[in-house]
């Protein structure tokens, strides 16, 4: 039997009452935090673990902010490229119109008129601004209005770039797309080609913008369909050399190398056709062009031949400028899609990471509330016993 | 008859000591360290009559204090390492609680940061979405400096544990000396009886000594007590004693260890030899922990500053030109050991940013040319260059100038991260100044034919004098190229391709005569290139030779405080159950116990009450014997 000193005995039992008082205030703690980890040492792992968890969340935010900057700039990219559709539908409907032998010179006037009109709003549209006051169609030249007419053509003063934005850990999307691509970038002709009559011709032939038969055949270079008399003809390559020969009827097909264009009315012997490997060509360049041809007097059947062949031209190019168009717009409504679905999968993944965030630094109140409750009678039951024990002493008896 | 009433007296007295070491026993159950104390009774030498021996009474030998030295010795040990666990946990306990709150943490600080970076790339032009990027760099180094104050404010906090300690030790040292001349006194005068009260005194002082620093001690003949510290070094001998003092560090005086003044005057540095007790649980913490910390802290600042600052260097500002510096950063700490003899200086810079470690080093002159430890492992950094101006000493990440003559043995400490903090700001105060935007654009030709197309390109040199000139590629056939009209590449789709410091690709099939060509950014003010590329660097492994990315940095930080805390408080617990079990056995031996005393005062009452019947006893003899002669 080892002796107890009194002062070991009141120690003893103070120490075991102080031990649960302070498992108690930590208990208490963690209640009042609503946390299991308070400071990094409550489990060191965990609490890192924490820490990547915020960041995550804090990211996610982040993410969610960009694509909400994101989706509003493509929506409103996306309302643009509407409105640059129905203008062309309307500028191609106009043309349509424009192109009937019965429109006099007059109303040709008020058609031309028209057009200048939708040619202004076109470069207003170009130079659209979004909620931030940056040029939407600038590259990244935002600050720097990207479209100024000069002369009679426009000019784009903007840049090739295009700007990305994060809208997940691994995936960025880009905001708007250059003016360049959107206006500027038209293929000319039917895609392929360019066909256009010889300002110089005699004739009355109208050549039509043709079409591709067999592109494997199709070999880029200038072709020049040259009349050796009105009812024959040879096509020559940019070397001069002849690719074919033909006799002409009028709406018959001139085929060669894949391609295939139709030429009506009567040429000249020495007129001239040309066919040109299609480049570029903006729409405002299309709608200047037909602004010119409106303009321009009709009478005579050379002039009615060049009119005519410049209609058919101007409608496929706008044809070609819709297109466009509507694939810049497929574009940008795919990019607005991809953004719906990260931001299912990124509002999946949030409410995920909090779940484990909350598994990991939040406190299961129930469990702790009976710890609470466990350390509480521990503790009432330390007190009692120290003070029934406490009591006894041999000196009570010693009368 | 006189002979009972002298043997009744003996136990009287006897009985009247005993009660009255058992009050002093009862009055001082409350003292700290108060060993408890009997009365030990001998026979008094007996009568020898003709028919044998008669017992003469009793009498006290000795008050004797229970006490058991080897038990002591176990208390002192155990309360020697619990105060050194519990000094260095409840330091570490701070530290953890700074870093608990994660809302305000490092972490949430780089989070906003890199979040006002993304807003930035969102919308580069916006000079409130910059405003708020340099607010939020700023509040970045604030959070940093404000983490470092407070590591600094722990640090003094320790110089100041130290100093009081010292302070305690010295006055403790000095009377355990007095009690050492009062106690060998006493023995002296007392004819070898011991002074209780007097040893209880000095052996709770050298109780409270031991929870100061460890100690070993030695009893001596005369009955004085000797104390060592560490390595043998002498604290008390005897009535002479020596003092503590704070000793300031070889290469920085405003950090100090311990020193031991000797009675002739001489200082010892012993901090080194410091084990246990507040003062060894205070140092353990400076040297294992508090450092540490702090060069991490210093790291993630170096690591800050020197990606975010090479990725803006390749970038263009709303005003055209390149990126300066986005973060000022400390400098390396370089001190000269006091001692060294030579007149050289030592200039110290980072050289590589992702190669810089944490560690502390020690360059030091031998015969041959110079070498550089560290601190930690004690090894030896492979130098290369000579240490000069034109060709520094190369070595993890540091480069190292040295000017000026040294003798062999001189010596500095070159802390490369630790002052990386206090040095630590935006730079820029002006938002344009943000480099969002790539110096650098692509372009293709309108004139084009074929579907070849040019990446946005990127910075690979920022320092290449041509970076902002133009170049043109222009596709001499659908596999050739030339640079500048210069040249003939074969084109290979996706590859990159490398001029003027900017890397780009063209993929597709270009044609002939198509042209791409590779310009200033000029004006390029919705440009994000650059925000983008600084948002990513935050996430990339460019700390430590590329294993890891300031979070993972800050991480470890956090980790490793939580951890050494956790241990730390586990091993506290621990040697807390070693004490109470070391205390409560030297407490049965000398502990005093009430019950126990008040069995003997019945035990020594009823004794006393015995023997002063003998004296009634005796008074009714002499009586009787008087009546019978009185007639």
């Amino acid at each position: 039997m080892s002796r107890i000193s009194t002062a070991a005995m009141h120690n003893t039992a103070l120490q075991g009452i102080l031990e649960r008082n302070s498992a108690l205030v930590k208990t208490q703690q963690q209640i009042a935090t609503g946390k299991r980890i308070n400071t990094p040492s409550d489990d060191p792992s965990g609490a890192v673990r924490a820490l990547d968890i915020d960041r995550a969340i804090a990211d996610a935010d982040q993410f969610k902010r960009n694509s909400d900057t994101i989706t509003n700039r493509l929506s409103y990219e996306e309302q643009t490229l509407s409105d640059i559709n129905s203008l062309l539908q309307n500028v191609r409907d106009v043309t349509v119109q424009g192109a009937n032998a019965t429109v006099d010179a007059g109303s040709r006037q008020a058609l031309a008129q028209q057009i200048q009109a939708r040619l202004d709003d076109l470069v207003s549209m170009g130079n659209r601004k979004d909620a931030n006051g940056e040029y939407l169609f600038a590259g990244f030249q935002t600050l720097t209005q990207p479209f100024s007419p000069n002369g009679s053509s426009v000019q784009y003063v903007g840049d090739q770039g295009v700007r990305q934005v994060q809208t997940s850990p691994t995936q960025k999307i880009a905001d708007s797309h250059p003016g360049s691509e959107v206006f500027m970038n038209v293929k000319a002709g039917n895609g392929t080609f360019v066909a256009d009559a010889n300002p110089a011709n005699t004739g009355s032939g109208v050549i039509t913008p043709g079409t591709v038969t067999n592109p494997a055949q199709w070999v880029r270079d200038n072709y020049t369909i040259h009349f050796t008399s009105a009812t024959n003809y040879e096509v020559l390559n940019g070397a001069n050399t002849v690719v074919t020969t033909g006799t002409y009827t009028s709406g018959g097909s001139v085929s060669f190398n894949g391609i295939q264009v139709q030429i009506t009315g009567a040429p000249a012997t020495d007129d001239r056709f040309t066919i040109a490997p299609s480049t570029t060509q903006d729409m405002f360049t299309t709608l200047q062009n037909l602004v010119t041809t409106l303009q321009q007097s009709n009478v005579t059947p050379q002039e009615r031949a060049q009119f005519d062949t410049n209609m058919a031209a101007t409608i496929t190019q706008l044809d070609q400028a819709l297109d466009h168009t509507n694939s810049v717009r497929s574009e940008v409504g795919a990019r607005l899609a991809v953004l719906d679905e990260t931001a299912d999968s990124r509002d999946a993944q949030q409410v995920e990471l909090s779940k484990s965030l909350s598994e990991l630094r939040d406190l299961d109140y129930a469990s702790a509330i009976t710890q609470l409750n466990l350390q509480l009678a521990g503790l009432q039951a330390a007190q009692t016993s120290y003070t029934k024990i406490g009591q006894l002493s041999l000196f009570d008896y010693l009368r | 008859m006189g002979d009972f009433l002298s043997t009744g007296l003996s136990g009287l007295f006897a009985f009247k000591r005993a009660i009255d070491v058992t009050s002093h026993n009862i009055a001082n159950v409350g003292t700290d360290g108060y060993s408890r104390q009997r009365a030990e009774f001998v026979t008094r030498e007996a009568t020898r009559f003709g028919n044998g021996y008669v017992g003469n009474g009793v009498s006290v030998a000795t008050t004797a204090r229970s006490y058991d030295d080897l038990l002591a010795q176990n208390v002192r040990a155990a309360s020697s390492s619990f105060s050194n666990l519990d000094t260095y946990t409840s330091y570490l306990q701070k530290l953890s609680n700074l870093f608990g709150d994660t809302n305000t943490g490092i972490t949430a600080s780089m989070s906003k940061f890199s979040s006002a970076l993304q807003d930035v790339s969102n919308n580069p032009s916006s000079i409130s979405a910059r405003q708020v990027l340099l607010s939020q760099a700023s509040a970045l180094t604030e959070r940093l400096k404000n983490y470092d104050s407070q590591l600094a404010n722990l640090d003094s906090s320790v110089e100041s544990t130290l100093k009081s300690g010292i302070s305690d030790i010295n006055s403790l040292a000095q009377n355990i000396a007095k009690l050492n001349e009062q106690i060998a006194g006493a023995y002296a005068q007392g004819g070898g009886q011991a002074p209780n009260d007097l040893l209880d005194q000095r052996d709770r002082l050298l109780d409270q000594l031991s929870s100061k620093v460890d100690v070993n001690t030695v009893k001596q003949d005369d009955g004085s007590v000797s104390v060592f510290i560490g390595n043998g070094q002498s604290l008390v001998v005897g009535a002479t004693y020596s003092q503590f003092a704070l000793s300031a560090d070889q290469y920085d005086p405003n950090r100090h260890g311990v020193a031991l003044v000797n009675p002739g005057g001489t200082n010892v540095d012993i901090t080194t030899s410091i084990k246990g007790g507040t003062l060894g649980g205070a140092l353990d913490f400076r040297n294992q922990v508090l450092d540490p910390a702090r060069n991490t802290l210093g790291h993630i600042a170096v690591g800050l500053a020197d990606v975010v600052n090479d990725q803006h260097h390749a970038g263009m500002d709303l005003t055209g030109n390149l990126g300066g510096d986005f973060f000022n950063v400390g400098p390396v700490e370089t001190r000269a050991r006091i001692t060294n003899g030579g007149s050289a200086t030592v200039t110290v810079t980072r050289s590589d940013g992702s190669a810089v470690t944490e560690g502390d080093y020690f360059l030091t002159k031998t015969a041959t040319g110079w070498s550089l430890r560290r601190e930690d492992t004690g090894a030896t950094v492979t130098l290369t260059g000579t240490g000069t101006g034109v060709d520094p000493f190369k070595g993890d990440g540091l480069s190292i100038v040295v000017s000026g003559a040294a003798n062999t043995n001189d010596s500095f400490l070159i802390r490369p991260t630790r002052q990386a903090v206090s040095g630590l700001n935006v730079a820029i105060t002006d938002p344009a100044k943000i480099a969002a935007a790539a110096p650098i654009k692509t372009l293709a030709a309108s004139s084009n034919t074929g579907s070849g197309k040019i990446s946005a390109g990127s910075v690979v040199d920022a320092t290449n004098p041509n970076l902002r000139s133009t170049a043109t590629i222009a596709f001499t056939s659908a596999t050739t190229y030339t640079i500048n009209g210069a040249g003939s590449f074969t084109y290979t789709p996706g590859s990159d391709i490398t001029v003027n410091g900017v890397k780009f690709a063209i993929t597709g099939t270009p044609a002939t005569g198509d042209q791409f060509t590779v310009q200033d950014n000029v004006g390029g003010a919705g440009d994000n290139r650059n925000a983008q590329a600084l948002y990513d660097s935050l996430n990339s492994k460019a700390l430590d030779g590329g294993t890891a990315s300031l979070n993972d940095t800050t991480n470890r930080l956090i980790g490793n405080i939580g951890v050494l805390t956790q241990q730390a408080q586990q091993n506290r617990d621990a040697q807390q159950v070693v004490q109470d079990q070391a205390k409560s056995e030297l407490d049965s031996v000398s502990g005093v116990n009430l019950d126990e005393e008040a069995a003997n005062l019945i035990r020594y009452q009823q004794a006393y009450q015995a023997a002063a019947q003998l004296i009634g006893v005796a008074n009714t003899l002499f009586d009787s014997l008087l009546n019978a002669t009185r007639r």
